[in-house]
């Protein structure tokens, strides 16, 4: 869990939506908060499952949220 | 704001004493028996705590941890006393059965408040998260990397008691009365229910790091 290949826009996009909160974002996802800060850390690779949730709070493709880079 | 924490400091110092009353402490003081005097010290602390958890806003608690961490943080501390409490009255279990041994008695009482006053603070955390998220999938899969350490800890516990019994003579191994083996085997337990939790507390602080 320390480090992780896939890169995340979280912290950009929650800006993009009106600062929305970690806090929104984590009931929109049905994750606990620190689980949002431990993914924009970049700590933490979410489930697929997870990464499509975060997706859709954001209204936009898995792709912009999320990017594998070549370890 | 500095009231909450001086009450802080003031519960984190009384559960010091009566710790300190229970494990280290003379047998009397000032004629009163210091292990009851710490096990009340201790559970006036613990109710303590419960006001002051009770009286903390959710948002301040859910800023400082996760749920899961919170349990993770609570399970290390009480195991860590658990242990300790353990292991400093450990001698009283070769005095024979526990039926007619009043010192295993009152350790194994002992251990149970303190068990009990453990379940009643997690119970009461967990009261604070009615209605949101208290586990998630990567409170699972720290719970599943952190049960590997604790399943480690009680092979490597269970095995090194084994190789004792085992290898040594029987004149070394007069101690070893079966309540004392019974005991051993309940330590080992609770070694590994303490790495589990140690090892949660770790996966979840390095998650946190930046």
């Amino acid at each position: 869990m320390s480090g992780t290949p896939v890169r995340n826009h979280i912290r950009r996009l929650r800006f993009e939506q009106g600062e929305m909160t970690q806090e929104a974002l984590a009931q929109a996802c049905g994750v606990t908060r620190q689980t949002i800060i431990a993914l924009e850390a970049g700590r933490y690779a979410p489930s697929l499952e997870l990464a499509f949730r975060i997706a859709h709070a954001f209204g936009v493709g898995i792709e912009v949220v999320f990017q594998w880079e070549k370890p | 704001m500095l009231l909450r924490q001086w009450r802080i400091t003031g519960l984190l110092a009384m559960a010091g004493l009566a710790l300190w009353l229970l494990f280290a402490g003379p047998s009397k003081l000032l004629g009163i028996d210091a292990g009851q005097a710490g096990m009340v010290l201790l559970i006036t602390a613990a109710w303590g705590a419960l006001y002051v958890i009770h009286r903390l806003p959710r948002g301040e608690l859910e800023k400082a941890a996760s749920p899961g961490e919170w349990k993770a943080l609570i399970g290390t501390a009480f195991m860590l006393a658990v242990i300790a409490y353990f292991l400093s009255k450990v001698h009283v279990f070769q005095d024979g059965a526990i039926w007619n041994n009043p010192g295993a008695r009152a350790v194994g009482r002992n251990l149970a408040m303190l068990l009990s006053a453990w379940v009643v603070l997690s119970g009461v955390i967990a009261s604070r998260w009615k209605g949101a998220v208290e586990e998630d999938e990567r409170d699972r899969e720290i719970a599943s990397r952190a049960s590997g350490w604790g399943r480690g800890a009680l092979v490597f516990c269970i095995i090194g008691i084994a190789v004792m019994l085992g290898f040594s003579s029987p004149e070394k191994l007069q101690w070893a009365t079966p309540l004392m083996i019974a005991n051993l085997l309940i330590f080992a337990l609770m070694w590994g229910c303490l790495a589990e939790y140690a090892a949660s507390v770790v996966y979840y602080r390095r998650d946190r790091q930046v």
